[in-house]
């Protein structure tokens, strides 16, 4: 028998800490070399493995659950943070550097997740590459269902696994020797328009093609691009298949120190005093930080432009606790475990005070108040928990009214909608230390680092100058890492020790501590008249923003400027108290406020149709909005309550609309009209079962305008190469490529052509980061202007040395400046003049854009569902999204960013819910219980991008990130709907709340 | 903390001995979660993983022998799915392929769980569990070995060594509800035996109870009813009263994944619909799936 050991350890096996950990040796075979290796006993495999510099295998929750440190075990596929290293002695480890054996060289599983877009973050691509090569390895013909349960217990928050599923059929099908189709969108016909009146239907060859390519109806007036608008692979696609080192944890830094925070057990509570003695004299310890030896400095978390919206209701270390997870202090030490052992030595009395979770009883009389402070500016009514009060309405209350007493019918419901965590696979880290010169770098997993660098400088008591935010690759935001989460305690750590300072959130502060949508109590009232034209809306949201107000004004701004938007309708009014209660911090997610929004005014539609008997999409076509018509809320929404006048001619109004589009697309693909047939419905061989079809249509925004601003720097090389710097965020969604696409069409060059660097503060020029849908719309507008001053420089030149009079004649195509004549010269032969010949200049362009319109994308979004009646559960069968995002730049990240959309907020509609106990606990802060749709359980997901010439946008392009994450929980609810007739009104639909809604049974207790 | 890597049972036995408080550790996927949240940290770990007596299955006459360190992929393979085909069907709804390639009946046994998916199986097949130490072995039944929520009756040093089950016995069928069906721990689950040949059905509960619940009643009742020769299928009134007496000898609570009303009402429509299947010879996947799988 082999015994694993050196040297006898504690022998009471209790906290060995603080002598010297036992180390243990360990022999292993990882990819094809032998190792000898020396560990700490509880040392998972995953650690191990890292240690080694095989970064591709990550840390996603340390419990099996997520995949993301999936590696091959003697060939077999397991969770490397669930196997204890020692038990490993002996066996063969392949992770996916095994494949990175020849530059330049990629594996054929590896190329067909370059070529059909299946990654995005990439955070799980090592994973996914080693799960589709165990699986064919086995079986070199592996059918759909073969490959979604290879997949599935590999978590992926982005895909959808559409076009990993596809990647994988493709591999095979290579493998197998036979011929795999180029990567090319499938043209669709549009059904709407002018000369369209009938229905068509797509060509065989269309409706053949897998899904996972990008399907487009074209638009007439999209002119014809060689670079935009085409199926580009990513330009990290790559690094990330490659399962390179290019995430924030991926770096060895000597002499790290490991961060932990110790967090809050009580809801709610005052620090009466803290002892950190014990926790200083463990050895190990550097540095402890709390409340008591750190400044008060107010902020507010959002990674919102200066001056960040009020109030500015956080501190570093405060001396109350808002909600269990709530930060107590912080601990930099040797090793995690010192630091955790230190968390538990800090000795904290707490006064507990009494919580409130629910934001309608939180602003009723007597609720305990969340802020009581006095040093918190800007809380609307913190006598009654609000932090806002937003409102913003068409007409006067008066006139309301009185639309409302002419409509023939008046609907009015309330709809519940909980929290939802973005559960991006890596959770919030942070490394920062000091340079050379002593300033502070953070590279940080962020979608703000600009924002973040201005709003951690006050904290920390340093100048904007004295630091510099990195953001690498990121594995997932979502908007949840549009925050300054953890970086200002990175800060202090530093400063305080000098030592490089490591802090990663586990999976579950993640579900806890990070942020998550909204929770809102929304009531909906709406006039009708007898055809179904709306005559009046009214929302009144109460929308629960947790412990803190972080996005509170702006998202719900937006959830109701985008909420009331969709349809015509001659008077409405939009009122949302926003509510500080002690649950986790709401904060932005996808939507930013709009999928709640959506819930109840989509809802609400299917049982207006309902009521009058009427078909759901016609209503719908009947009350859509369409070019020209104002956006009539949207400027009036602030913290008043009159009625803005503002002249007709001056409100903003839309350019581009694909809606009509979009519903007959989307209607065909899922085959509406079998909603109609109660035959369908209920299927004669399954008793249990009723089948139902349903639709949400959404608009959003791109960016938010006068606010949101980008800009791009650009510069030749020799060889008629351009690097490309941006602020902007790529966060695994693509903005990389689709920037560097709009710049190589402006100088007429191939995509490779451009190297791009992007995210890092001392580097780059300022961009406000990825949120708000903005970055195709803002940043792409500032690319495409850098390039653009770049080209006048190359025409200009290119007039001299071709000898033209007119430097406007000169085209720029194929790398090569062209004269009218078809005289032509080279890119690089003109660099090489320009930076070593005559007259010599190093050609650039630099620009900036922020958007002056908002260009709305529209989405309309179909759900097929099962309802199993005896259980209540509801299977989701298909899902469709027809979007209109303008011109897609790239059909490829933009249809990738809808069919993630679809899963995600198919979690949302069914399944994600924060649930806490009594006390005010997260009970499902992990991947089981809280559950997010897996490869073999999704649906079917389709997406239609439908074109549209946006105006205002770079190449006719919007946005496309957020708007699909709006419309499925209605659609889904409508299926429920037209499959059993009962309206539940709750997310999400869990089975029990089905069930108990199908058979009138009340919630007991 | 020492590790232990014994390559059979008695120097699993010696590593005990010497280190009294060790805890044994199989596939890991348990053990390792209760490590990395430190809510254990064992002074010492005997790996379990290469001792020869734990590995593999065999046939007895009419038993299947199972190795302790067995694996769900193992119990997915066709040879052992055709002889237990109950367990297979459990075996399918466990987590995710990593999971199934690391964890072991063993290690489901062991750590006792209410929802573990091998075990209304291994209820309702009536099997023997063998345990072993230094001071020799014993067989128990599944209801004398997990006593209560992770509790179970092992002595210190004490290794499952196998689990005996009548092989290829009857109808088998085992249904679990859940958020969605596998890698979310089962609201409710169930397995149902039905003997042709002993004249019996045996019906097992998970997740509705402490441990796995025999629903005795409901099983003698209906095997008293049913048409043992023409196998014809039980009339509604007595498939109503067999599936009330499930319900009745659930002992379900309330959780934030549902409440114990909604437990008791499932594992009722789980059973139910084990027993339908069982004579229409319905053997869809245990739980229901999406389009994938059909
Ligand atoms: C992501 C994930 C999903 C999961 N999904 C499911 C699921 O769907 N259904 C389900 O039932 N379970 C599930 N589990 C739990 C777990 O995988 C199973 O319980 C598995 O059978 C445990 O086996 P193991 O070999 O990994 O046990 P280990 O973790 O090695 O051990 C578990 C316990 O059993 C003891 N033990 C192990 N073997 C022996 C032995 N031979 N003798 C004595 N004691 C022993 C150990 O000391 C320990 O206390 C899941 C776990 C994870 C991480």
């Amino acid at each position: 028998m082999s015994e694993l050991t050196e040297d006898k350890g504690a022998p009471d096996g209790g906290p060995a800490l603080p002598q010297r950990p036992v180390m243990l040796e360990l022999d292993l075979t990882i990819n094809g070399d032998q190792y000898r290796l020396t560990c700490e006993p509880g040392d998972t495999l995953l650690t191990v493995l890292r240690r080694l510099g095989l970064f591709s295998v990550r840390f996603g929750s340390g419990t099996g659950e997520s995949g993301a440190a999936a590696v091959l075990f003697d060939g077999r596929l397991v969770s490397a943070d669930v196997m204890l290293a020692g038990q490993a002695s002996g066996h063969k480890v392949t992770t996916v550097e095994s494949l990175d054996v020849a530059t330049g060289e990629l594996d054929p599983i590896q190329q067909a997740f370059v070529d059909i877009g299946a990654l995005q973050s990439g955070y799980s691509a090592g994973a996914m590459v080693l799960a589709a090569r165990a699986l064919i390895e086995a079986n070199p013909d592996p059918s759909e269902a073969e490959i979604r349960d290879a997949l599935s217990g590999i978590l992926d928050r982005e895909t959808g696994y559409v076009k990993v599923v596809e990647a994988i059929r493709r591999a095979a099908a290579a493998r197998r020797g036979e011929k795999v189709p180029p990567v090319e969108p499938v043209v669709l016909e549009p059904l709407t328009g002018p000369g369209s009146t009938e229905r068509r239907v797509p060509s065989a060859e269309a409706l053949q093609a897998p899904l996972a390519m990008p399907h487009v109806v074209l638009s007439s007036d999209v002119a014809i691009t060689a670079v935009v608008g085409k199926p580009e692979p990513k330009v990290d696609a790559l690094r990330l298949a490659k399962g390179r080192p290019v995430f924030t944890d991926d770096i060895d830094l000597r002499h790290m120190l490991y961060a932990k925070v110790l967090r809050s057990p009580h809801a709610h509570a005052r620090i009466l005093a803290i002892d950190d003695s014990e926790a200083r004299a463990l050895p190990g310890v550097h540095a402890v930080i709390h409340y008591g030896n750190t400044p008060r400095v107010k902020y507010a978390t959002g990674g919102q432009t200066w001056p960040n919206p009020a109030p500015w209701d956080q501190v570093s270390f405060d001396n109350k606790v808002r909600f269990v997870g709530d930060r107590v202090a912080a601990v930099a030490a040797e090793t995690l475990g010192i630091a955790e052992e230190a968390c538990r030595r800090i000795k904290v009395t707490y006064e507990v005070l009494p919580g409130v979770f629910d934001e309608v009883e939180a602003i009723a009389p007597g609720a305990p108040l969340v802020h009581d402070e006095t040093d918190t500016e800007g809380i609307y009514d913190a006598a009654h928990n609000k932090s806002h009060h937003i409102e913003g309405q068409t007409v006067t209350d008066e006139a309301l009214e009185a639309a409302f007493a002419s409509a023939k019918h008046v609907f009015q419901q309330t709809f519940h909608v909980q929290q939802q965590q973005h559960a991006p696979l890596e959770p919030h880290i942070t490394i920062g230390w000091l340079d050379d010169d002593d300033r502070l770098v953070l590279r940080s997993s962020t979608q703000v680092p600009y924002h973040v660098r201005r709003m951690v400088a006050p904290l920390l008591g340093l100048p904007v100058r004295r630091i510099r935010v990195i953001k690498p690759r990121i594995g997932g935001g979502f908007g949840g890492k549009q925050e300054m989460l953890i970086e200002d305690i990175v800060g202090y750590l530093v400063l305080a020790t000098r030592r490089p300072i490591r802090l990663e959130l586990t999976r579950s502060e993640e579900f806890a501590c990070a942020r998550c949508r909204h929770a809102m109590t929304l009531t909906l009232r709406t006039g009708v008249d007898d055809d179904g034209h709306l005559v009046a809306q009214d929302m009144h949201v109460v929308s629960n923003t947790g412990a803190y107000g972080t996005h509170g004004s702006t998202v719900n701004t937006v959830g109701g400027m985008h909420g009331m938007s969709i349809y015509n309708c001659p008077a409405k009014r939009f009122r949302c108290d926003v509510v500080y209660t002690n649950r986790p911090v709401s904060g932005a997610f996808r939507g930013y406020g709009a999928p709640q929004n959506f819930f109840a005014v989509e809802s609400q539609m299917d049982d207006i149709a309902r009521a009058l008997g009427m078909d759901p999409y016609e209503l719908r076509r009947k009350n859509w909005v369409q070019v020209g018509d104002p956006l009539d809320i949207v400027p009036r929404l602030g913290e008043r309550g009159d009625v803005v006048e503002i002249p007709q001619e001056d409100l903003p109004r839309i350019m581009s609309c694909g809606l009509q589009e979009c519903g007959a697309q989307g209607t065909r693909a899922i085959g509406w009209e079998r909603r109609n047939d109660p035959s369908w419905r209920q299927p004669a061989d399954r008793p249990t079962i009723r089948r139902g079809i349903g639709m949400g249509s959404a608009i959003q925004g791109s960016g938010i305008p006068f606010v949101d601003m980008g800009a791009c720097s650009i510069k030749i090389n020799d060889d008629g190469s351009f690097n490309m710097l941006v602020g902007a965020t790529d966060v695994g969604g693509g903005s990389d490529t689709v920037l560097a696409q709009i710049v190589a069409e402006v100088l007429g060059v191939e995509l490779k052509d451009i190297i791009v660097t992007s995210s890092d503060t001392d580097i780059t020029p300022f961009d406000v980061g990825a949120y708000a849908s903005s970055t195709t719309y803002v940043s792409g507008g500032a690319a495409k202007k850098a390039a653009e001053a770049a080209r006048a420089r190359i025409v200009t030149r290119a007039a001299r040395l071709l000898d033209l009079d007119d430097p406007g004649s000169v085209e720029l195509h194929d790398r090569r400046a062209w004269g009218p004549d078809g005289r032509s010269i080279s890119l690089g032969d003109l660099a090489l003049n320009s930076l070593h010949t005559e007259d010599q200049e190093q050609i650039m362009g630099t620009a900036s854009h922020y958007g002056t319109a908002s260009a709305p994308p529209f989405a309309v979004q179909l759900a097929e569902v099962e309802v199993d009646v005896e259980t209540g559960q509801v299977t989701v069968k298909k899902l469709v999204t027809a979007i209109d995002c303008g011109v897609p730049i790239n059909p490829i990240t933009a249809s990738g960013q809808v069919e993630g959309a679809m899963l995600q907020s198919l979690g949302y509609a069914l399944t994600e819910d924060l649930v806490l106990d009594a006390s005010g606990k997260l009970v499902n802060d992990r991947f089981g219980p809280y559950w997010i749709f897996r490869a073999d359980d999704a649906p079917v997901c389709e997406a239609i991008l439908v074109q549209t010439m946006e105006p205002s946008g770079p190449f006719g392009a919007k946005a496309v990130g957020e708007v699909p994450m709006d419309g499925i929980a209605p659609a889904v609810r409508n299926a429920v709907l037209n499959a059993t007739g009962v309206k539940v009104n709750q997310l999400p639909l869990l089975p029990e709340r089905v069930w108990r809604a199908l058979n009138n049974v009340p919630t007991s207790g | 903390m020492l590790v232990f890597l014994p390559v059979s049972l008695e120097e699993a036995f010696d590593a005990f001995e010497q280190c009294p408080d060790a805890h044994f550790l199989a596939g890991g996927t348990d053990f390792m979660v209760e490590v990395n949240f430190a809510l254990r940290r064992p002074p010492a770990v005997v790996c379990l993983r290469r001792v020869e007596e734990l590995q593999g299955w065999r046939v007895e006459g009419s038993e299947v022998v199972l190795g302790a360190g067995i694996t769900y992929t193992e119990l997915l393979a066709p040879r052992l799915g055709e002889l237990l085909p109950g367990l297979a069907q459990a075996s399918r709804t466990v987590g995710s392929p990593q999971i199934r390639n690391a964890g072991t009946v063993g290690g489901n046994l062991g750590t006792a769980s209410p929802a573990g998916d091998s075990l209304p199986v291994l209820a309702a097949l009536d099997a023997k569990i063998v345990v072993a130490s230094k001071h020799g072995r014993r067989s128990l039944e599944l209801a004398d070995l997990i006593v209560g929520p992770k509790r179970t009756t092992l002595a210190p040093g004490e290794v499952i060594v196998e689990v005996r089950v009548p092989a290829a016995l009857g109808s088998q069928q085992f249904l679990k509800v859940g958020t969605r069906n596998a890698m979310v721990i089962a609201v409710a689950n169930v397995a149902l035996v039905a003997d042709w040949a002993g004249r019996s059905v045996r019906c097992a509960l998970g997740s509705v109870g402490p441990v796995v619940i025999r629903a005795r009643e409901a099983e003698e009742f209906i095997s008293a009813r049913i048409d043992w020769e023409g196998r014809t299928p039980p009339s509604d009134g007595d498939l109503a009263e067999f599936t009330a007496l499930v319900r009745s000898a659930a002992r379900p609570i309330d959780d934030h994944r549902s409440t114990a009303d909604y437990r008791r009402h499932s594992v009722g429509v789980c059973a139910e619909r084990a027993l339908g299947r069982v004579f229409s010879g319905d053997n869809r996947e245990a739980s229901e799936r999406t389009s994938w799988a059909s």
